[in-house]
């Protein structure tokens, strides 16, 4: 139905849409004739007594009836012009690569029970909810990255390695994605010898507090490899942690998200970046990225779907006309 | 003489066909109009006193030189004929008297048919305007006395078209081929010409005192009102008329105009207006609504034309007309002394 609302889909026999000419010179007919001033009717003596005895009957049954017949002959002209559309195919076989944060910010207690917490959860829930012919990768982010787990299909391995990682200090995007770099190139390729379709999502609360290189230029790096990333932006502005530093005082660093950062990263890849204030919020948008990563979009003839539409105008059509026919006493 | 047969005429599909168009011509031949013969038993009442010099057998108003006997006066010595002499009176008085003569007085006719386009439509054999000149044919070979002069006005939307009076039943017949004849109106003219306008021009331009027909559906387009007491737009007109005339209004009526058709939604438009309208005759409702109207609008026309003091004649185009307007002539004879009676100050 997506091509009624944006507009006319494409069509895999665009010629015969040169039925539509009938409709069209049908409306026009019947324009013309509704105009038309000589029209036959019955002559009648008495009218100004029939003026204020009969008031004018309002024609919309008739325009409606006549028109929805019309609609419904453009409706079988787009259908027998086999339209196409699209339709969501659950795919079969993709590498995923789930970057967790991993910097002493995740443990900030804004989310409850904590953004680690949280983010753990919806790593598992992510997991089990991909196909199980998905590998999987999973990566820590810290000051200094690790591919914790290279692409797998065993999810208990997956689960146990996700609810074993500990807080580790400062942050290097850069270097994160260079590891989901690494971990893709690990992946063996598909049957035809095209690269498996691939993506990366990345549980963070904010941006790199170390690393050399820019992580926009990573990000261009993985974009060139047509691999989306999907930023998921842990925490609330008012996220703080309190840390003990080297000479055992207790230090509080506010901690809070960076949307613009990871939205501009996810544009870069043509992924999206979603925001998770709280625990729903993520479960969201981690039901979204299950949704663009687990389906692949497909054109498919949708010559039923006009051809349904056509028979409810014509069946609403054909009411107008009985309505119109039959005398009710 | 023979006893004439009459039947009415069959049904003609012609005169259907004008509810889908205009009819092009008269849908009567002239041979049908009325039966001559039968007619000669009936006579029309003339009650109001009439002007004129040949012999006949209507009331004068002048003094001059007739049969009829009017007031005794005295006599005047040179001036008036002895052969005058009223004796009896001259016995009575002592005083010579003579006895006056009423002239004797011909009656003219003159008849004004409506052919503006309503009166093209007629479902029962004959259009409406046809109807017409055949009360007018009726009506006028029952005033078919000698040297009684028929003339007639055809009121077109342009204007009224004169056909000179002139006595005599073959003068009558050219009158009514000619009425036949006339151009059918097409529909939706525009015109200056209407009933009220063409009464006022009928009483100024035919001075003498007569008997005049008024033939007309009597409808005016746009009249809305069905309260009897409202003054249909012709009535001041037709009153006017009368203060000097005999005067005969014959309705033309149609059964459908009364009887709304139930015939479905149909597309009805109105042969004088640009009223165009699709309208489901079907609605029981609706059909009943519009009977109770215009049989409304028919008692509201039957009172006023009684207010202006003039006869009314119905007649119908499913209806045998000459039947119709017999039974009128019979009943005529008693209420046109009461009908006709002069509005105070005039004579009759």
């Amino acid at each position: 139905m997506t091509g009624l609302i944006l507009g006319l889909p494409s069509f895999m026999t665009p010629g015969r849409l040169w039925l539509i000419v009938v409709p069209l010179a049908l409306l026009g007919l019947y324009i013309f004739l509704s105009k038309r001033k000589s029209r036959r009717g019955i002559r009648y003596t008495n009218t100004s007594i029939l003026d204020i005895i009969v008031p004018a009957q309002s024609q919309w049954l008739r325009h409606v009836t006549v028109g929805l017949a019309l609609v419904s002959l453009v409706c079988l002209a787009f259908a027998w012009a086999r339209p196409l559309g699209t339709d969501q195919v659950p795919r079969e076989r993709a590498t995923v690569v789930l970057i967790l944060d991993i910097s002493n910010s995740m443990g900030a207690t804004d989310l409850s029970p904590s953004r680690l917490a949280v983010a753990q959860q919806e790593v598992v829930n992510l997991v089990d909810s991909l196909p199980d012919g998905y590998n999987l990768a999973l990566v820590e982010m810290a000051g200094s990255s690790t591919l914790v787990l290279p692409p797998t299909t065993d999810r208990e391995i997956f689960q146990r390695a996700v609810q074993g990682v500990e807080l580790e200090p400062s942050t290097d995007v850069a270097a994160a994605l260079r590891v989901a770099l690494s971990a893709l190139e690990l992946v063996p390729a598909g049957e035809d010898d095209q690269p498996v379709p691939a993506a990366v999502v990345m549980f963070s609360d904010a941006s790199g507090t170390t690393g050399s290189t820019s992580p926009k230029q990573v990000a261009g790096q993985l974009a060139e490899l047509g691999v989306p990333l999907y930023p998921i932006v842990f925490g609330t502005d008012y996220g703080y942690v309190d840390l003990t530093n080297a000479d055992g005082q207790v230090e509080r660093y506010q901690v809070p998200p960076d949307h613009q950062f990871f939205a501009e990263l996810a544009q870069i890849t043509g992924g999206q970046a979603y925001g998770a204030d709280d625990a729903a919020q993520a479960q969201e948008a981690c039901a979204k990225i299950q949704s663009t990563v687990g389906h692949v979009e497909v054109e498919k003839e949708v010559t039923a779907q006009w051809a349904g539409l056509a028979a409810v105008f014509a069946a609403v059509a054909a009411v107008g006309a009985v309505m119109l026919g039959a005398r009710w006493r | 003489m023979a006893q004439v047969q009459y039947a009415p005429p069959a049904a003609r599909p012609a005169a259907v066909q004008s509810v889908l168009a205009p009819p092009e011509g008269p849908t009567l031949p002239l041979s049908q109009l009325a039966p001559e013969a039968a007619l000669r038993r009936l006579e029309l009442a003339i009650v109001r006193r009439l002007e004129g010099f040949l012999q006949g057998d209507h009331l004068g108003l002048l003094p001059g030189p007739g049969s009829d006997l009017n007031d005794a006066r005295i006599y005047v010595p040179g001036q008036d004929d002895v052969r005058r002499m009223d004796w009896a009176v001259t016995a009575r008085t002592t005083v010579p008297h003579v006895r006056d003569t009423v002239a004797d007085r011909e009656l003219e006719v003159w008849a004004l048919l409506d052919v503006t386009p309503s009166m093209n439509w007629g479902t029962g054999g004959v259009t409406k305007r046809d109807l017409g000149i055949a009360a007018i044919a009726t009506i006028g070979f029952l005033s078919q006395q000698m040297g009684d002069r028929f003339g007639g006005l055809v009121m077109r939307p342009s204007g009224l078209r004169h056909i000179p009076a002139r006595a005599g039943r073959t003068a009558l017949y050219a009158l009514l081929r000619s009425m036949l004849t006339e151009p059918i109106v097409p529909d939706e003219t525009a015109g200056v010409m209407d009933l009220p306008q063409g009464i006022d021009q009928m009483a100024r331009t035919q001075r003498r005192r007569g008997l005049r027909l008024v033939v007309s559906d009597f409808l005016t387009p746009g009249d809305i009102e069905l309260d009897p007491q409202a003054e249909p737009v012709w009535e001041r007109p037709l009153r006017r008329l009368a203060v000097r005339n005999q005067v005969i209004c014959v309705e033309t009526l149609d059964r459908h105009e009364v009887d709304f058709p139930d015939v479905g939604d149909i597309l009805i438009r109105d042969p004088e207006t640009d009223f165009e309208r699709y309208v489901n005759t079907s609605d029981d409702d609706a059909r009943l609504r519009m009977n109770a109207a215009a049989a409304a609008q028919r008692e509201r026309i039957r009172v006023a034309l009684r207010r202006a003091g003039c006869a009314h004649i119905q007649l119908r185009t499913d209806r045998d007309w000459v039947q119709d307007i017999a039974r009128f002539v019979l009943a005529y004879r008693r209420v046109a002394g009461a009908l006709h009676r002069p509005p105070r100050g005039h004579s009759q």
